[in-house]
């Protein structure tokens, strides 16, 4: 890895990681060993992309620093705080989150504005004012309108009634409508139609720019790995494989990404191989 | 005429009912039993506490509140130690059997001799309408009939407004959030288990609330009062859909007062006609089952029938 790599002292890091382990259903033949000791350290405005293969961990690690569930082992440091016991709902309060899918981030039977008063307030008490306040409807007519897809009027409409790149869009401003100190993507557009995805990109690429987001985004689109964000973390087996920024993630081209994989690909073929023969031989 | 105001004055206190079974059913799509055991745990306090001599108004308080503890135990049995939801229901109820009976002391307590909420309606229908009796379009009502019935659309008013005011507060909109997307609301720091202790006290504690009035009313508070009553309150909440429809929360609350109301008139016309009493609890059951069942069927037949009339089908 070239010497550039090395994480700068001068800015503290936003997120800190180290040595997570997670081992689910542990004991038993359903066991998997998601998260095998991942050491990570992210700065503070930081736009970081990770791959890796379906089972390689990249999902897991987000759901761990989102609070889904404990880890085994290791430390999770987020905004100078250590977050490895709070609850999911207790992070909420430093990170907003977009899912893979578009019905997650959204309570489909109540109104726009409705699920933008629930956001409106992630993660600090919520007491009993009108959730519906004329200070909060201002703003967020300004901002729906500004996405250009003529939901602006329709904010009394169930969210449920929009396609799912719609509520991808929404999910997006509802988890960035108070600035979290980390974004975490999680193949938020995976399940979407090229165009919507695109949109959607096109949408997370000017918040994230616009308010020096912190994020970690999943994707298992090359193109976006190297278009977007200023650093590129590839998982393999619940590690971090590579890990690429800078001049380096600059001049990454999608055909370099899978080369990468390809590599990953023979060294696995060759353990499959290998196993294959010793099972001949001992079994 | 006396029969019919009665009916009314049953049915909007029993509004309260449908209005804690709309809270569990609808909002956490949560059947929740508890329902039969907070119904008269809430009517055992009231009536015991008037007995002793308590103001009514407290009294009743009391009896809601008693209902929202018994709630809050179902929650905490489902969200703590992770019985299912039916099954935390069906234990609180049970064991607020034996607490009714430890309440009340024995099966049924009278208020035949104290002063209730009833008695202040008698009270108030002198005052408004002084006469014993009034003329409503040409029929001899009771004064003190006519107030209770206000004083019955009061409570059902006042429940119903608070009901939607609540649920449009920032904690009421989490509260809906959590039954409509659990996962969506906890990503933005609602703590689910909470809201669902929190739901199923607040269903509750209405649910005692109409149990508390409901021993006013007829003059006594009984063990046996709550048998069945989660279904009355499905029937009422179901029927208020058909009526209103479900396109916003305030439609649907008017739709649980006035599906209570229709569904008591109903039983009311229905025991006049001659059905026996013994079988209003199967025929009240028979109801829900059909209501639950009947839409789907219904959308099948209609898929069917469309299917056949497509050219080679």
């Amino acid at each position: 890895m070239p010497a550039n790599s090395q994480p700068s002292n001068s800015s503290p890091a936003m997120l800190s990681i180290s040595g997570i382990r997670k081992t689910f259903n542990p004991g038993t033949v359903n066991e998997v060993r998601a998260l095998r000791g991942v050491d990570l350290e992210i700065e503070e405005g930081s736009f970081v992309i990770v791959l890796g293969m379906n089972g390689s961990g990249k999902s897991t690690l987000l759901n761990a620093v989102a609070g889904t569930f404990f880890v085994d082992e290791g430390t999770i440091r987020l905004a100078g705080k250590d977050v490895t016991r709070w609850p999911e709902h207790r992070r909420a309060q430093l990170i907003g989150r977009v899912f893979q899918n578009p019905f997650s981030g959204t309570a489909p039977n109540m109104s726009i504005a409705e699920n933008f008063a629930l956001a409106a307030r992630r993660g600090q008490p919520r007491g009993l004012g009108w959730a519906l306040a004329p200070q909060l409807m201002a703003p967020l007519r300004e901002r729906i309108a500004s996405l250009k897809m003529g939901l602006e009027n329709r904010l009394d409409n169930a969210i449920g009634s929009l396609s799912g790149g719609q509520r991808q869009a929404l999910t997006l401003l509802m988890a960035t409508w108070l600035k979290p100190k980390l974004l975490l993507l999680d193949e938020h557009t995976a399940a979407l139609d090229p165009k919507s995805a695109d949109q959607v990109i096109a949408l997370s690429d000017e918040v994230i720019q616009r308010d020096k987001l912190t994020t970690l985004m999943v994707t298992h689109s090359m193109q976006q790995a190297v278009s977007l964000g200023d650093r590129i973390i590839m998982m393999h087996r619940g590690r971090v494989l590579h890990d690429f920024r800078g001049a380096e993630k600059r001049r990454l081209r999608p055909e370099d990404l899978l080369d990468r994989f390809d590599e990953v690909r023979r060294r696995e073929q060759l353990d499959e191989s290998a196993a294959a023969m010793l099972n001949e031989l001992y079994v | 005429m006396t029969l019919l105001i009665g009916a009314l004055t049953i049915g909007l206190i029993l509004s309260l009912l449908a209005m804690g079974v709309f809270v569990s059913f609808r909002i956490f799509s949560m059947p929740d039993i508890t329902t039969d055991g907070s119904i008269t745990f809430g009517a055992a306090i009231a009536a015991v506490m008037l007995v002793h001599g308590v103001n009514p108004p407290l009294a009743t308080a009391a009896g809601a509140l008693g209902g929202a503890v018994a709630g809050a135990v179902t929650g905490v049995l489902h969200t703590k130690f992770k019985i299912n939801a039916l099954l935390a229901g069906i234990l609180v109820m049970t064991a607020l059997y034996s607490v009714n009976l430890h309440v009340m002391g024995r099966s049924n307590v009278p208020l035949m001799q104290v002063r209730t909420l009833a008695s202040y309606g008698e009270t108030l229908g002198e005052a408004l309408f002084g006469g014993r009796t009034i003329n409503v379009l040409g029929w001899a009502v009771g004064s003190a009939d006519a107030a209770v019935l206000l004083l019955a659309l009061g409570a059902a008013v006042a429940g119903g407004g608070l009901l939607f005011w609540f649920f449009r507060t920032n904690i009421g909109t989490a509260m809906r959030a959590t039954g409509d997307n659990p996962q969506m609301i906890r990503a933005l720091g609602a703590n689910v288990e909470g809201y669902i202790v929190l739901g199923l006290a607040l269903s509750n504690g209405l649910v005692a609330l109409s149990g508390a009035l409901l021993a006013q009313y007829q003059g006594f508070a009984d063990a046996q009062m709550g048998i069945g009553m989660i279904v009355w309150g499905l029937a009422s909440v179901i029927i208020g859909e058909a009526l209103t429809g479900t396109r916003s929360l305030g439609l649907t609350i008017v739709g649980a007062v006035m599906g209570s109301v229709v569904f008591r008139l109903l039983v009311a016309i229905a025991l006049r006609w001659g059905l026996n009493p013994n079988d209003l609890k199967l025929i009240t059951a028979l109801f829900v089952f059909a209501a639950l069942v009947l839409p789907s069927m219904v959308a099948k037949l209609k898929r069917t029938r469309a299917a056949g009339l497509e050219p080679g089908a």
